[in-house]
């Protein structure tokens, strides 16, 4: 028998206005996984994402994470679970009026209460992974966008999250750093971090992804392990978009 | 008629408790105006229901009123209202309500510079809005609205010279109780000029120094 998932969506529903964003989306993220949603713009990958820990907040359905559900229609339930589900942002979205180090502590500190020597402690440990230790006491903005990309990633470790969500993690990054960043989080998978990642970088869905998950307007188009849905998709959906990003690929890199 | 020194000398000590007086007035307000100023702001910017409108209500009123006006309705209106403040605590009562209207739009001005990322990655890190606000928000507004929030302090500390018009013993009304009994007008307004212009350069120097330390995040 199987454990119950980490986190478990039923039904979730967002209108912005007059456009439905999502149309009652189902999805389970088991622990340990990594899930990637694919799709074009406007699909709503990243307002799925972010219903997940509220910053959008969801009209109806339900969720769960690890077996207890959220009451969606509370602020505070929402701020209880954040501290379990970290997120990881586009444009890094460091405080930059704080160092890298600070960055680390500062929610664990006022949040978890752990206390500041320890938090440092654990923050410089994360640090040293990421090969930023000697970055600790700088502000943000003497590091570049790869830099400042793993330090977000390692200041959502800090909180010592049960998932992490990624929204287009290496989209705002230049070509040469992008690796860095997602060697990165490859490590996190190895690991068995369990992470929900929204990006277009096919390479990393292919190599990393337990389950892809294809979205198209405010749906759930297909899913299934990279190998099947990169392979052999299922839908005329699926194989248009994938053959509209390949074309691409083979213009800039061909 | 020359320019007699030996009179300023001989009214120094007079001039000196004004001073002080001018000063301890300022400060206070400045500090208060200030923190009315983020309050406000915060009040604004989270949306927080029926406080929001009263912040809206009260920065227009004070924008849109005389000064000498609000600070004849506080000395002489309040009483009749039940409330009787010395004049010491009515004059900072009335500079830090002028200044903290200021002061809001100064802190709010400052907030619309910190962006929507900022605000999604404290919330996802379990930061309630207070904390957010608290945390990260308030203290890049602040570094932002800095200049501005200087312009209104220093304006506040002139205006601290409308106090004399209740009685309170400020550097303004020494000056004006002295001219009275000696008419030595050019020695006595002469002087208090030159002691404003030393007490605003000290507090946009102190203010710079400030300006300094909040920008050392921003400095490669």
């Amino acid at each position: 028998m199987s454990a119950a998932p980490l986190i478990s969506l039923r039904g979730i529903a967002k209108r912005f206005g007059t456009h439905q964003a999502l149309h009652g989306i189902d999805l389970d993220v088991e622990a340990g996984s990594v899930v990637v949603l694919i799709g074009p713009s406007g699909s709503g990958k990243s307002t799925l994402i972010r219903c997940i820990n509220g910053l959008v907040r969801p009209d109806e359905g339900m969720l769960h994470v690890a077996g207890s559900p959220v009451d969606i229609h509370h602020e505070r339930a929402w701020q209880r679970m954040r501290t379990e589900v970290g997120m990881v942002f586009q444009d890094y979205a460091l405080f930059p009026h704080l160092t890298v180090l600070r960055n680390m502590t500062i929610t664990p500190e006022r949040r978890r209460g752990i206390p500041r020597a320890k938090a440092e402690e654990e923050a410089r440990a994360l640090l040293t992974r990421v090969g930023l230790a000697h970055k600790a006491l700088d502000y943000p903005s003497a590091l570049s966008g790869g830099q400042q990309q793993r330090v977000a990633i390692v200041r959502a470790l800090a909180m010592r999250p049960k998932a992490i969500l990624f929204d287009e993690p290496t989209s705002a990054l230049d070509p040469e750093t992008i690796g860095s960043v997602l060697d990165v989080m490859k490590d996190l998978a190895r690991e068995g971090t369990t992470m929900v990642v929204v990006t277009h970088e096919m390479g990393f869905a292919r190599e990393v992804a337990d389950r892809v998950v294809f979205m198209a307007e405010g749906r759930i188009v297909e899913e299934g392990p990279p190998d099947a849905l990169f392979g052999a998709p299922r839908h005329e959906r699926t194989r248009a978009f994938l053959s509209s990003i390949r074309s691409f690929g083979e213009a800039v890199h061909g | 008629m020359e320019f007699d020194f030996a009179y300023l000398t001989a009214q120094w000590p007079a001039l000196m408790r004004g001073l002080w007086l001018t000063v301890q007035v300022s400060a206070l307000s400045i500090v208060l105006s200030i923190l009315v100023g983020v309050l406000g702001a915060a009040v604004r910017v989270l949306q927080v229901p029926v406080l929001d409108k009263l912040v809206v209500g009260y920065v227009e009123f004070i924008r849109n009123t005389p000064l000498l006006a609000q600070l004849f309705f506080i000395f002489y209106g309040l009483p009749g209202l039940g409330l009787r403040l010395s004049l010491f605590w009515s004059g900072v009562l009335c500079l830090t309500l002028w200044a903290g209207a200021y002061q809001i739009e100064n802190v709010r001005g400052g907030l619309e510079t910190v962006g929507k990322g900022l605000r999604e990655a404290a919330f996802s890190l379990g930061l309630s809005p207070w904390r957010f606000f608290r945390l990260v928000a308030a203290p890049m507004a602040i570094r932002v609205g800095l200049p501005s929030m200087l312009n209104t302090s220093i304006s506040l500390l002139k205006n601290s010279s409308y106090l004399q018009a209740i009685g309170l013993a400020e550097l303004t009304y020494v000056a004006i109780d002295r001219i009275s009994m000696d008419f030595r007008t050019i020695e006595m307004f002469a002087a208090i000029c030159v002691i404003y212009l030393l007490l605003v350069l000290t507090l946009s120097f102190l203010a710079s120094r400030l300006e300094y330390r909040l920008n050392a995040p921003f400095r490669l």
